[in-house]
């Protein structure tokens, strides 16, 4: 084995946050490296460094590939070297045919026309390699999501790669096809090809890796070869609390009030298979005065709860549904903002209007209250939007700016401020954080905390077990779309949770 | 710096091009600049015209004649701009029109019904064109392109078998006499300051409010602003009206302007419009019933096709099922983008499409004047769109790019 790829000192800054700091990372030849860290920990900003995502220049250190000295521009570059990513969210082309999709921009040309012959042979023959089983002329969009994301994957691995790059490769997956993507990871490793896999699954990692390093902040925690290493020191190094043995603890008193939304059975289906449940059976009460957690790894079902109790889930949903001690039917985001319920999405993009005006997305939810006499009251829609731009500090030259051109924490509490506005009682949040940097993070911790303390209740959904220990007062792991385990924030630690949301023994 | 401004390279010059969009962006960015570089184009045609034909084109005869002709244009531009705000387009403006003037003709001409009853009539035709399509795009989910392309189709096909593609005219006089009369100058004149005196009122009383409200420290500047264009306007119109009076028409286009600039600035209903246009799923995700709000929206579009039809029926004194409204939903659609209106949706102001409208119809006018062949004017018309468009795609670029 020889060193393939090799970093020394990479450092990666974004306004306000070091996302990479002074990494220096060793893949060779016929070795699989897992990537593990928690959101934020800087495995993306590694990652679109390696793929050629990052331009040259954007980042110090130095980077070299087979030993010589390699800064990629773009995405092609990177793979004429023989780096191949495969990302987290598959993007195909629904309206077009597998092999189409296989060989998008790539086709195959005889005299100037496209060689639709070759192109189904060999899209055939690389999904008989992968024991595939979907004709190479059917429609990519008809088949689910975990068979698009095997055909992507096969076709990255069917590419002469040196370096194949997973991006939670498995999130989709069965056991099955996680099981058999495996056996193809195995075999290219014999043949020499270097992989760098990134999961949040632990079970996964200990299985497939050859080492194992562990990022936080930005930093490397531990570079371990997977035989000398045990999960708890893993998560130990994931979540820092070796090092500092408590954070700072849940300040949040929990003075709870009376059950403000409370959820019995709740079912919710996936969209594309409506037999199969996202959600299977949920029973959650959340008071007014607390600050709710809900955890889970990708597919475990937090971000369809929170949806589905807001009435934006798009497929089916069964159960009962309380608000303040009522029986309600919400069956669309109005009928959920009627009771009081409120949504704060991690996309900013689907609830922002980023073009309009901060006072146009403040008032947003709270039009039917500055209606006076038919018309709407300009003066006081303003005077609210103002009155929640200074209450929460969000920082804009004026609230006629473009949403769009405020920084990602601001846009947050663009968000938070239009459910204020609108005197929501209760408040869910999925993945509020993502995206935002330390600094602004904190500050919508704070602002959650003072929601609580005014007796709104408070949902927060999120992926990253440190944020929901700082932040909450009791936190519910999800795995599998059930509810498997229910803690208070006392004495409550991040391994605790990933442990639980991964599904093994501490 | 003649020496270097002779031979600066290629990537100077880009520089100096990358400036030049840069500042013009930013200028841009500053609120409604654009209607005002339309208002500055509209007066260097004007002023043009003036000069070419010798002193015809500004006269007071003339800008009488130019205000008729742009009013239907601009009553359908109306209707476009309360369409394209929410992303949705009609195509169907010119044939649904000439179907509500066909009911309107029917029943006064061969059936007798009186003007007020035929008018309602016609109203309610409209309307229910405006409902029907509005259905098809909001409950089927059918691209409103496409419905009203079809809408386009069949309604001009109706319009033909009702009346066996013969033109039935002519109008009870009382009809053509409202689309042809004028509002006697005394009165016109009396009126137009009437309502600049309740403007005026209004703003003062809106401009104390916001400071009341600590919104704005002086009221002074927040009332030139409002005042100013207003005033410029009235003082046109005053010049007008003083030898002719205003016609009736114009009068009908200026209250549908302010019922419709009050529902789209003033109410909850307009903002709603805006927000859908803007991105559609934050309006659904902030409690908005998109497909409602859609649908009303296209009740109202039918209610316009209801009062543009009797207009330009009215004003010919005859329903023409081949060739009435033939092109008019183009003419709408070019007026409201000329005048700002966003084809991606979330931005368009109704007196930004009237400019654009009272635009194109300045170069018809003027060039008509001029004895310009038609040819000549459909190609200047075409220009006109495309340069409009491409500013349009120029400053949202600005935006987007950060």
């Amino acid at each position: 084995m020889t060193t393939l790829v090799r970093t020394r000192g990479l450092t990666k800054r974004f306004p306000g946050v070091l996302a990479v700091d002074d990494v220096d990372l060793a893949i060779s030849t016929g070795e699989i490296v897992a990537l593990i860290g928690q959101n934020g920990a800087g495995k993306s900003t590694l990652i679109q460094v390696l793929a050629g995502l990052a331009a040259p220049g954007t980042y110090e250190g130095e980077l070299t590939l087979a030993d010589a000295p390699f800064a990629p521009g773009s995405v092609s570059e990177a793979e004429a070297a023989g780096i191949v990513v495969i990302p987290q969210e598959v993007n195909v082309v629904g309206d077009l045919t597998v092999g189409q999709n296989m060989f998008l921009g790539a086709e195959p040309t005889r005299r100037g026309l496209v060689d639709w012959a070759q192109l189904y042979a060999r899209a055939r023959d690389v999904l008989r390699e992968f024991s595939i089983d979907v004709a190479p002329q059917a429609r990519m969009g008809s088949l689910d999501l975990a068979t698009q994301q095997l055909i992507v994957i096969a076709r990255a691995l069917s590419k002469q790669a040196r370096l194949l790059i997973l991006d939670e490769p498995t999130a989709a997956l069965t056991e099955n096809e996680v099981e058999r993507l495996f056996g193809h990871l195995r075999t290219l490793r014999a043949r020499g090809v270097a992989c760098l896999f990134v999961s949040h699954r632990l079970a996964e990692v200990f299985t497939i890796a050859d080492r194992i390093v562990v990022l936080r902040d930005g930093r490397i925690q531990g570079d371990h070869r997977t035989a000398e290493t045990s999960r708890a020191e893993v998560v130990a190094q994931m979540t820092g609390e070796a090092a500092a043995a408590a954070p700072a603890g849940p300040p949040v008193a929990p003075t709870v009030g009376i059950v403000a939304l409370e959820t019995e059975n709740l079912r919710v289906y996936a969209v594309d298979e409506p037999a199969r449940q996202v959600v299977a059976g949920v029973s959650l009460s959340l008071h007014a005065g607390e600050i709710l957690g809900l955890f889970g790894l990708l597919g475990a079902g937090c971000g369809p709860t929170a949806l589905a109790l807001f009435g934006a889930w798009p497929g089916q949903v069964t159960g009962r549904v309380q608000v303040s001690g009522r029986q309600v039917a919400i069956r669309d985001p109005s009928d959920a903002i009627r009771h009081g319920v409120g949504l704060v999405s991690q996309d900013r993009r689907d609830t922002l209007m980023l073009e309009h005006s901060v006072t146009d997305n403040v008032t947003l939810a709270s039009l039917a209250s500055l209606v006076r006499r038919g018309f709407l009251d300009l003066a006081g829609r303003e005077l609210l939007a103002r009155r929640y731009v200074a209450r929460l500090d969000i920082r804009t030259p004026t609230t006629a700016a473009a949403v769009g051109t405020l920084s990602g924490g601001n846009q947050q509490k663009v968000q938070v401020a239009r459910w204020l506005a609108a005197e929501v009682r209760v408040l869910l949040l999925i993945d509020p954080t993502r995206g935002v940097d330390v600094g602004a993070r904190a500050e919508i911790h704070a602002l959650l905390r003072q929601m609580a303390a005014d007796g709104h209740a408070v949902l927060l959904v999120s992926s990253d077990a440190e944020e929901l220990v700082a932040a909450c007062s009791r936190v519910v792991v999800m795995r599998a779309g059930r509810i498997v385990d229910d803690q208070p924030a006392e004495g409550l630690t991040e391994g605790r949770l990933l442990h639980a949301a991964a599904g093994v023994a501490a | 710096m003649t020496q270097t401004t002779a031979r600066e390279t290629p990537a100077e010059r880009r520089d100096v091009r990358r400036q030049a969009l840069d500042s013009m962006r930013r200028l841009r960015r500053q609120a409604d600049l654009r209607n005002y570089t339309l208002l500055g184009v509209l007066v260097v045609i004007w002023l043009a015209f003036q000069v070419l034909t010798d002193g015809i084109f500004l006269s007071q005869r003339n800008l009488g004649l130019l205000a008729l002709q742009t009013t239907i244009v601009s009553l359908a531009a109306i209707s476009a701009v309360m369409l394209i705000v929410t992303r949705n387009f009609d195509i169907s403006v010119g044939s649904a029109v000439a179907l509500v003037g066909v009911v309107l003709a029917v029943l006064t001409v061969r059936m007798g019904v009186s003007p007020p009853l035929a008018i309602l009539a016609a109203l309610l035709a409209g309307v229910a064109m405006g409902a029907w399509q509005g259905w098809w795009v909001t409950r089927l989910g059918i691209p409103s392109f496409i419905v009203t392309l079809a809408g386009m189709l069949y309604f001009r096909g109706l319009s033909l078998i009702v009346t066996d593609g013969e033109t039935v005219a002519p109008l009870p006089g009382s009809l053509t006499r409202f689309a042809t009369g004028y509002l006697p100058p005394f009165y016109s004149t009396s009126l137009i300051l009437v309502l600049l005196g309740l403007y005026a009122g209004l703003q003062v009383g809106l401009a104390r409010r916001a400071r009341r409200l600590g919104l704005v420290e002086r009221i002074r500047p927040v009332l030139v602003r409002a005042m100013l264009p207003v005033c410029v306007a009235a003082m046109a119109a005053f010049y007008v009206a003083a030898l002719l009076g205003i016609p009736y028409l114009v009068l009908l286009l200026a209250a549908v302007t302010i019922a419709a600039e009050l529902l789209m600035r003033r109410t909850r209903f307009g903002t709603q419009l805006y927000a859908i246009g803007g991105n559609p799923e934050a309006a659904r995700l902030a409690g908005i019933k998109v497909g409602s709000v859609v649908f009303r929206d296209f009740v109202l579009a039918g209610l316009a096709y209801g009062i543009t039809g009797i207009a330009l029926t009215a004003r010919v004194s005859g329903a023409v099922a081949g060739s009435a409204g033939v092109f008019l939903e183009l003419d709408a659609i070019a007026a409201a983008i000329i005048g700002g209106t966003s084809l991606s949706g979330g931005r368009g102001r109704i007196l930004g499409a009237l400019l654009g409208a009272l635009l194109m119809g300045s170069l018809n006018n003027g060039m008509s004047l001029l004895n310009v062949p038609t040819f000549y004017q459909e190609t200047s018309r075409g220009i006109v769109l495309l340069v409009a468009v491409a500013i349009d795609q120029l400053s949202r670029r600005g935006r987007v790019d950060r």
